[in-house]
């Protein structure tokens, strides 16, 4: 009884964090703006791995494979925001046709931008 | 032969000259000119005959496309179905390729003192075919320095201050107080996997090349996020060149004493130690530090040269 609960939790959160990897795949080719692919995937990189991760560490009991795997997570959670920031600043600095899809304050003069 | 080319060839004449000439821009203030932009940008695209032909390229475009992707990947598929309906049946003998194989399973331990099997085959049995790659590796990054090395005699500073205030703004990062702050918590982190992966290459998977990558990623993001000339202080062109030198020469000479004095299994005086301990194995360990220390100097200076056109800072 203890082992199929066990194993019925461990699946429920494998399939969220699968479910959440296959959105995160769609949103990616469905989007076509750099900024909303962003968006997207973004729901792999947080919450689908970390569902995956927590489901393996349940799966796999409090041992130096669990630690691995946590340090895992810490080290995706810590470094895929950078990497979006930079993805995002370089779009923003180089594309310049980049106020048809954003709408951003200016930094002199805090008014919004009129966006037709 | 014109007249223009031959001044351009014997250096008379700065044919990339008007290229700086944009960096003079008119007395215009900044919003001013951007406004200006945004309306020659407007008009341009809503032109009827452009906004039809960007219609039109896109759709022969995604057509091409798609019919190429299809009959490549047909194509892909055929082909890997035929090669697997010639493997050998799962469970089959067969002699031509089991026999080596068979080998290095049952005797490697012995044989080379490694318990990670793959490190036994490509640093001793296979050893020379690596030192071959490392020479490859080292080859590979002589050819990018003929080819991208800028030094003083063709350094053209001009063309730097163009390129640092038209391109460098938008893609230097290493002013960026996120990444610094990241990067502080990352980088020790994974140099330090970056040196276990180099050293227990014998008892775990791993080994110089991997090892290798990780330091050289190292290297190149420390450099990303608090500037070359932080990375400067300490690995220079000198340093990059001995690191290489010393590795690529102590590989040579340790493995070609191992082919001439202990072939066939004649006593080389080289402890084989215990296997599972760090220090077994044999040549093994040196050989991986070896092979890592030219790959973590190779991938940094790939990243250099295509990055600034030197290693190290200028000459």
């Amino acid at each position: 009884m203890g082992e199929w609960i066990h194993f019925w939790i461990v699946a429920a959160i494998l399939v969220c964090g699968i479910a959440a990897f296959i959105l995160a795949a769609a949103g990616v080719f469905k989007f076509g703006f750099v900024m909303n692919r962003m968006h997207a995937s973004g729901l792999g990189d947080s919450l689908g791995l970390g569902c995956v991760v927590l489901s393996l560490i349940i799966a796999s009991g409090l041992d130096l494979t669990s630690l691995k795997l946590c340090l895992l997570v810490l080290f995706m959670w810590l470094t895929s925001p950078v990497s979006t920031h930079f993805l995002s600043r370089i779009e923003i600095n180089t594309n310049p046709f980049i106020r048809r899809h954003v709408r951003f304050k200016e930094n002199g003069d805090r008014q919004k931008e009129e966006v037709e | 032969m014109n007249k223009r080319f031959l001044s351009w060839l014997y250096g008379d004449q700065d044919v990339m000259a008007h290229i700086t000439d944009e960096v003079d821009r008119p007395d215009m203030s900044h919003s001013e000119l951007k406004k200006i932009t945004r309306q020659a940008e407007e008009e341009y695209e809503n032109r009827p005959e452009v906004l039809e032909a960007i219609v039109n390229t896109r759709k022969r475009f995604r057509g091409i496309y798609t019919a190429v992707a299809v009959v490549s990947c047909i194509a892909m598929t055929l082909v890997l179905l035929y090669t697997i309906s010639l493997l050998p049946q799962y469970g089959a003998e067969n002699p031509r390729t089991m026999e080596v194989v068979s080998r290095y399973v049952e005797d490697g331990l012995q044989e080379t003192g490694a318990v990670n099997i793959v490190s036994g085959m490509i640093l001793d049995y296979r050893a020379f075919d690596t030192l071959g790659e490392s020479h490859v590796l080292f080859t590979a990054l002589v050819c990018a320095m003929i080819l991208l090395r800028l030094d003083r005699k063709n350094q053209r500073t001009k063309y730097e201050d163009y390129y640092k205030t038209r391109t460098d703004i938008y893609f230097d990062l290493s002013g960026d107080p996120i990444l610094r702050l990241v990067c502080a918590v990352v980088i020790p982190c994974l140099l330090l996997y970056g040196i276990y992966i180099l050293l227990n290459g014998q008892n775990s998977p791993g080994g110089g090349f991997s090892g290798g990558a990780v330091l050289g990623a190292g290297l190149i993001l420390f450099s990303t996020a608090f500037g070359f000339d932080t990375v400067d202080r300490f690995f220079t062109l000198k340093v990059s060149s001995i690191v290489t030198f010393v590795s690529l020469g102590f590989y040579s000479f340790a493995k070609g004493y191992v082919f001439f004095m202990g072939a066939n299994g004649l006593e080389t005086h080289i402890p084989k130690g215990i296997p599972g301990a760090i220090f077994s194995g044999g040549l093994i360990l040196p050989l991986d530090i070896a092979v890592g220390c030219t790959v973590a100097c190779t991938m940094f200076g790939f990243f250099s040269l295509f990055r600034r056109g030197s290693i190290g800072g200028w000459l």
